[in-house]
């Protein structure tokens, strides 16, 4: 960018040497200028831009660097204030390096051009200084320059409009010009022609900063083209013109103060606005922060007063909905967060509305008093600290709730808007956090510290002061929403009362423990009820814990507040005695507890209900046993046998049975007794085997009890094997290997070797002959048997075995040895 | 800070009686507050809209409701009541009714979007005609009231200033020889004539009909009054010629029998809720003469189509009489609509204690079934379940214990079904009075248990309306309509009447123990209770064992 500075080259070139003699004193860069800053300016540039921190840059070149980077440069500047911003704007289209006069007629408007002065001139060097230490501006008053990325962030374009509403300079609106162009301008305007461009265009810029010049041409100029600058002169400096304009603006184009931007669209220069501004850079500017106006100015007795009532009731309010969700929470949605009909439903519980529910749910949750339960069916459940904060004295208990509040980013105030992606977000849900909250919330609470004790801010004044703080951002009004739900949230929570910060909201703010501030304020808990006849009991105040809980169970609570109602019912009394009282008790729980005397009603109530109460008795039994005979079941009880049935006698005539009915009929039946089973309407059941079904089975073949009458062929046979088997017992077996130590007596097996074996078999099969052969079958059993072999083959042996009378085969190698018979005997 | 009263979040504001500001906090809640329960030692007063807009047309503003509150509190009051208080009272007045020299009766408004939004229902959009600027609309003349009904269901009461007119003047004046107004009575008359219409609340016994009569003196103008029944009817008759000017010959009485018009009326509910081919035919009975006062004893008891003729009636001074706003149809915004919002209200207990009615004492009386009635009312249908167990013969044995514990007392049998009645009647060797009887017996009988010729009575529930039996000390209620209570209160005022002696008065509830009627009753008596009159509760078989 050409140097728009107006100062003569002459100084310029002096105040170059200058800088060159005065090196250690005026910085050429913010590198330098940085490091020529003590270690408490750094770490002030530190502490107000964490940023650059992180991680720890090597040296002051880098934390230069870094601290130019747009990143972070963007960021700090979200978080100037709105003089300051206005300051470093008028930076960006103020000459660069520019020097402390001219930013300060740009701000504060020409030296005697208006008699008023908002404050603008005084307010500067604070400005200037907040820019200076946040590293956005380096150098000396004389030659202040404007980080280069936050110049090009603020400094207007035709793209993004500065909020000064000003355009770009003659010489920039001018640098795509042709000569010729420039040449008429300058000639029209009255200024000697030159032929070298630059020296027009400064020329130029010399006559728009000139004011007694530019009042001189200005006053030639038709009351048209005022009325043309006086559109443009606050901004946008843009007009559209057709290509054959009017007088008026040909008028002003001809003069260079309109100069072309596109085709059809002409701006008005920098220079000439300013003038017309009487050189300020903004039409308004904001010199002082706004003050927060008081609202109304209590006593800070009722303000502490009225925050503690309200402390009160928020610590109920959290007890009320943790304890509603005790024992059947509401599940968690598979994306996180309530359903919005759990939601409905835990407003009905606590008889608000459901943006306050969600209030109070996500203050539980912030407190760590209810989280999901992780089970796999996940339900929101009361946390172990819940128990934990429950026995706290309420003080702490309410400390422990703001100090949640205080620091969270979590804002129940969205709950039930719709995301980007349109999705409805649900109390204790995702997407509920904004890190601008706690900031916001810690700043409103710090501008009603700054208001005298007691005072309550008008709510417009307090957004308008934050919104000077730190000025909203194109169209998002977050941080003014933050501010509106923390100041209706600190009223609910008892931080403020009648909209006034509480001694012990100033407590939590400044950092301390408010639960010593609070405790004071708090109504004593008070240890007896005043019991009505119309069945009431009212309790004048908070209840000690252990009364209260005793008194929730024996009544209904009809209302609540700083005094409690409860009302007796038949329903309540008979909770109290199921809950393990009896009447004598609930008698003197009631006596003890009374300011007056019990009335009459009351204790008529509880004695009625506990005369009726348990006259009627439920139990569980799988079966029962009954007998006209009670000298019978008592036998039986008395039986030890009996023991694992689980008996009990009921009447005289009845027992009850843990044991299903058909153990009890078995045991009693093992017992020696015979029971009878009774079907539901007290009939004898007759037994009958279970009437079970197997399978589809085929029928199993007969079993016949005698033997069939035997024909003759099989009585042949009988012969034959008789005699076969005599045979066998009796052979008079040839020594097959006539081996007299064989010494084998009849009755032992015969052992040939193997191939002496096959060869034996193989020629009585030819000759069919029988031979006798040991055998020892697959169950390892020997025998003898007398066999015909008929065939020989694959190892085995088929024949006819006498012993048997049927054909058999034999493995040959189960055969231990084999002996023909002798001739005679077959 | 010590107040006297505890302000709770669901509006209620419980006030300690026995402090010592208490009287003070409750002067200064009562113009906003209404009295729910007034048992011995907290009473419960509850915040409503319609009772802050009572307020507000009484003249109090939100400022006054706010201080009131927190100067008498004991602890801070939640500030989101506060809020509402003043939120609601400010929906009152910013649509006023009004006459216009022109356009007749107009409907304006200070606050532009709510005429809007009203204009918008349509439910009002048959009853407004035209628009005659941005901020009034016109109203056709008959649809006031139904207007100011329909605006207090959206939210927006109307603060009607359209005035009254005089009607007929007539001389009518308090003839008070030997007797006065009581202060009480003397301020009801006043706070109903400055608010110009509205409801006077005050107990059974306490003198209403005095209230009426005063404010006839102040109106001084052709009255009708609008009675429950017959009886009443010349009660009302009886006393105003008693107590007033006005001669025999000036008081007209409409009823089934006689169909007078005389300058001051005297109409039965029933005779113009008569209808015939599906008209009423009596109604022109509001037009025939131009009255200036209208009269509505037992307001609570108003018949729905007199809600409607009212409606048309909004151009007369209206005073509403009862002993309670509880009406169990729950139509009390059509009292403070169409009738006026409450103009005077006194605590049972409060005007018991300055003597000018007679404490009483309450008993219920627990009975026993027998084994045979127990099993026949368990096996009873279920809608005679409640007939069976409250006519038992063991029920009818002990109120006969009872009457006889009380020989020689004026005592009332009170019930509910004609055959109990008719069999108490018998074995107490009683008279009946029920519906069939003539009025001409009914009122020989009175006559006759007023004298004290016969000491035992029993009633049917024509007993719950306006009869006046001054020597009643003893009153057995044996069955009721339900659980009726404003029955019960209607028949408690039986006794409530200053005895001669200063004997207490009793009141005896025969209940069948575990059955529906011990919940019916015990539903009936919570509301005495809550007026400041215990039940003791005692057990049949003591009464009889002490007999």
């Amino acid at each position: 960018m050409p140097d728009p500075s107006t100062a003569e080259p002459s100084t310029a070139q002096a105040r170059t040497a200058e800088a060159r003699a005065t090196a250690a004193t005026a910085p050429r860069s913010l590198a330098e200028a940085l490091r020529a800053r003590d270690d408490v300016a750094l770490a002030a540039l530190l502490h107000a831009r964490p940023d650059l921190l992180t991680p720890v840059p090597g040296d002051v070149t880098q934390l230069a660097t870094r601290a130019g980077t747009r990143a972070s440069v963007v960021r700090a500047l979200d978080r100037l204030d709105r003089f300051a911003l206005q300051t470093a704007e008028a930076l960006a289209v103020a000459p660069d390096p520019c020097p402390y006069p001219v930013l300060e007629s740009l701000l504060a408007g020409d030296t005697g051009s208006s008699g008023e002065d908002n404050g603008a001139r005084a307010a500067l060097p604070r400005a200037l200084g907040t820019l200076r230490d946040q590293a956005l501006v380096w150098g000396d008053d004389d030659r202040l320059r404007l980080v280069r990325t936050a110049r090009e962030l603020l400094s207007p374009s035709p793209a993004r409009p500065s909020p000064t509403g000003l355009g770009p300079t003659v010489a920039e609106a001018t640098s795509g010009m042709s000569p010729t162009r420039v040449q008429e301008i300058v000639a029209t305007a009255g200024l000697p022609a030159t032929h070298d461009p630059v020296s027009a265009v400064s020329a130029l810029t010399a006559l728009f900063t000139d004011p007694e010049r530019m009042s001189a041409l200005l006053d030639q100029a038709p009351a048209e083209a005022h009325q043309v600058l006086g559109r443009l002169v606050w901004g946008p400096p843009y007009g559209e013109v057709t290509p054959d304009p009017t007088p008026p603006v040909r008028w002003l184009r001809d003069r260079g103060l309109l100069l072309p931007a596109s085709a059809r669209t002409v701006v008005l220069p920098r220079e000439v606005a300013l003038y017309l501004r009487g050189g300020l850079a903004h039409r308004v500017t904001e010199p002082v922060a706004p003050p927060v106006r008081l609202h109304r100015e209590h006593r800070p007795q009722l303000v502490d007063a009225n925050a503690a009532g309200q402390a009160l009731a928020a610590l109920s309010t959290v007890e009320e909905l943790v304890k509603s969700w005790e024992h059947t929470g509401p599940p968690v949605l598979r994306a996180g967060g309530l359903s919005v009909r759990d939601l409905k439903r835990t407003a009905a519980t606590l008889d608000t509305t459901e943006q306050s529910a969600a209030f109070w749910a996500e203050l539980a949750y912030a407190a760590g008093l209810v989280a999901g339960d992780a089970e796999a069916d996940e339900r929101y459940a009361p946390t172990p600290a819940f128990d934990g904060w429950l026995e706290l004295p309420p003080a702490e208990r309410w400390s422990a709730l703001v100090r949640a509040w205080l620091p969270a980013t979590r804002t129940a105030g969205l709950v039930g808007e719709q995301d980007s992606k349109g999705r409805t977000l649900s109390a204790l849900g995702p997407e509920l956090d904004r890190s601008a909250a706690a900031e916001v919330r810690h700043r409103v609470l710090g501008l009603l510290a700054e208001l005298p004790e007691g005072g309550s801010p008008e709510p417009d004044a307090l957004l308008a002061r934050l919104a000077w703080e730190r000025p909203p951002r194109g169209t998002s009004d977050l941080r003014a929403r933050l501010a509106r739900w923390t100041l209706t949230e600190a009223e609910v929570l008892g931080v403020t009362g009648r909209g006034a910060l509480s001694a012990f909201g100033r407590a939590l703010l400044e950092g301390r423990d408010p639960a010593p501030v609070l405790a004071p304020q708090l109504p004593e808990p008070v240890d007896h009820v005043l019991l009505q006849a119309d069945l009431t009991a009212v309790a004048p105040g908070p209840l000690r814990r252990p009364l209260g809980d005793t008194l929730a169970v024996l009544a209904e609570v009809e209302s609540k507040g700083g005094a409690t109602v409860y009302r007796f019912t038949p329903g309540s009394v008979r909770r109290a005695l199921d809950a393990g009282h009896t009447a004598v008790d609930l008698h003197a729980f009631l006596a003890e507890h009374s300011r007056t005397p019990v009335p009459q009603p009351l204790s008529y109530l509880i004695d009625d209900v506990a005369r009726r109460h348990g006259h009627l008795r439920v139990g569980a039994a799988s079966s029962y046993l009954r007998c006209d005979d009670d000298g019978m079941l008592n036998e039986i009880l008395a039986d030890k046998r009996s023991a694992g049935l689980g008996l009990r006698r009921l009447a005289p005539t009845v027992l009850a049975a843990q044991a299903e009915p058909g153990a009890l009929l078995d045991g009693l039946r093992a017992m020696g007794y015979a029971p009878a089973a009774e079907s539901r309407t007290g009939d004898v059941l007759v037994a009958r085997a279970d009437a079970h079904r197997s399978p589809a089975r085929s029928a199993p073949a007969p079993v016949p009890d005698g033997p069939p009458v035997p024909d003759a062929t099989l009585l042949g046979a009988a012969v034959r094997a008789i005699r076969a088997g005599d045979l066998a017992a009796t052979a008079v077996r040839k020594d097959p290997a006539a081996t007299p130590s064989g010494g084998s007596g009849p009755g032992d097996l015969p052992r040939t070797s193997a191939a002496e074996t096959l060869a034996t078999v193989q020629a009585a099969a030819l000759t069919g002959s029988a031979v006798w052969i040991g055998y020892v079958n697959a169950e390892g059993a020997a025998s003898q048997r007398v066999i015909a072999p008929v065939r020989v083959e694959g190892g085995f042996v088929t024949g006819y075995d006498h012993t048997a009378d049927e054909v058999r085969t034999f493995a040959l190698h189960r055969i231990t040895g084999v002996a023909e018979l002798a001739e005679d005997q077959v | 800070m010590n107040g006297p009263l505890i302000v709770q979040s669901d509006k209620t504001l419980l006030l300690e009686v026995d402090h010592e500001l208490a009287g003070a906090a409750r002067r200064a809640i009562a113009p906003f507050a209404e009295l729910e329960r007034a048992p011995e030692h907290i009473h419960t007063y509850r915040i409503t809209p319609l009772g802050l807009w009572n307020a507000r047309a009484a003249g109090h503003d939100a400022e006054q409701v706010v201080d009131a509150l927190v100067e008498f509190s004991r602890y801070p009051v939640p500030h989101a009541l506060l809020v509402d208080v003043a939120e609601t009272m400010a929906r009152y007045g910013r649509l006023t009714l009004s006459k216009h020299p022109v356009h007749g009766l107009v409907l304006t408004s200070t606050d532009r979007p709510v005429l809007e939004e009203i204009l918008r229902s349509k439910r009002i959009t048959p009853l407004v005609g035209a628009r005659l600027d941005p901020d009034t609309v016109a109203v056709h003349p008959s649809e006031r009231g139904q207007i100011k009904q329909t605006l207090l269901k959206l939210g927006w009461p109307a603060e009607d200033l359209a005035g009254y007119v005089d009607g007929e003047a007539h001389a009518i004046d308090l003839v008070e020889d030997g007797w006065a107004l009581r202060p009480y009575q003397q301020q009801a008359v006043e706070g109903f004539w400055h608010g110009g219409s509205g409801v006077v609340v005050l107990p059974c016994g306490a003198g209403k009909t005095l209230v009426g009569a005063g404010a006839m003196a102040m109106a001084k103008a052709t009255t009708l009054i609008l009675v429950t029944n017959t009886v009443s009817a010349r009660q009302w008759k009886h006393e105003l010629v008693k107590r007033t000017s006005l001669t025999e010959e000036e008081i007209g009485e409409y009823s089934g029998t006689r169909k007078e018009i005389r300058p001051v009326t005297i109409a039965t509910y029933q005779v113009l809720t008569t209808k015939r081919k599906g008209v009423y035919p009596h109604l022109e009975l509001f037009d025939s003469r131009d009255w200036g006062l209208i009269l509505y004893d037992e307001v609570h008891l108003l018949p729905a189509p007199v809600f409607k003729f009212t409606a048309d009636l909004q151009a007369r001074r209206r005073l509403g009489l009862t002993a309670t706003l509880v009406r169990e149809d729950g139509r009390e915004s059509d009292v403070f609509s169409l009738i006026g919002p409450k103009r005077f209200d006194a605590p049972w207990k409060e005007i018991e204690a300055q003597g000018y009615i007679a404490p009483a004492d309450c008993v219920e009386v627990r009975v026993n079934l027998t084994d045979s009635e127990r099993l026949a009312y368990a096996t009873a249908e279920t809608e005679e379940k409640y007939r069976y167990c409250a006519t038992t013969a063991t029920k009818r044995k002990v109120t006969e214990a009872l009457v006889r514990k009380h020989r020689g007392e004026q005592t009332l049998v009170i019930g509910q079904y004609i055959d109990q009645l008719d069999e108490l009647g018998e074995h107490l060797d009683a008279p009946v009075i029920k519906g069939e009887t003539s009025n001409a017996q009914r009122e020989k009988l009175f006559n006759a248990f007023r004298e004290g010729e016969i000491s035992v009575l029993v009633v049917s529930k024509v007993a719950n309306f306006s009869i006046d039996l001054p020597e009643a000390t003893v009153a057995i209620q044996v069955s009721g309509t339900f659980g009726s209570r404003q029955e019960e209160a209607q028949r408690l005022g039986r006794v409530l009447r200053p005895k001669a002696d200063g004997h207490e008065a009793r009141f005896y509830s025969v209940v069948a123990r575990d059955t529906i009627d011990q919940d019916f009753a015990a539903h009936r008596q919570r509301f005495l209770a809550e007026q400041g009159y215990a039940y003791r509760i005692m057990d049949a078989d003591e009464l009889l064992a002490s007999d």
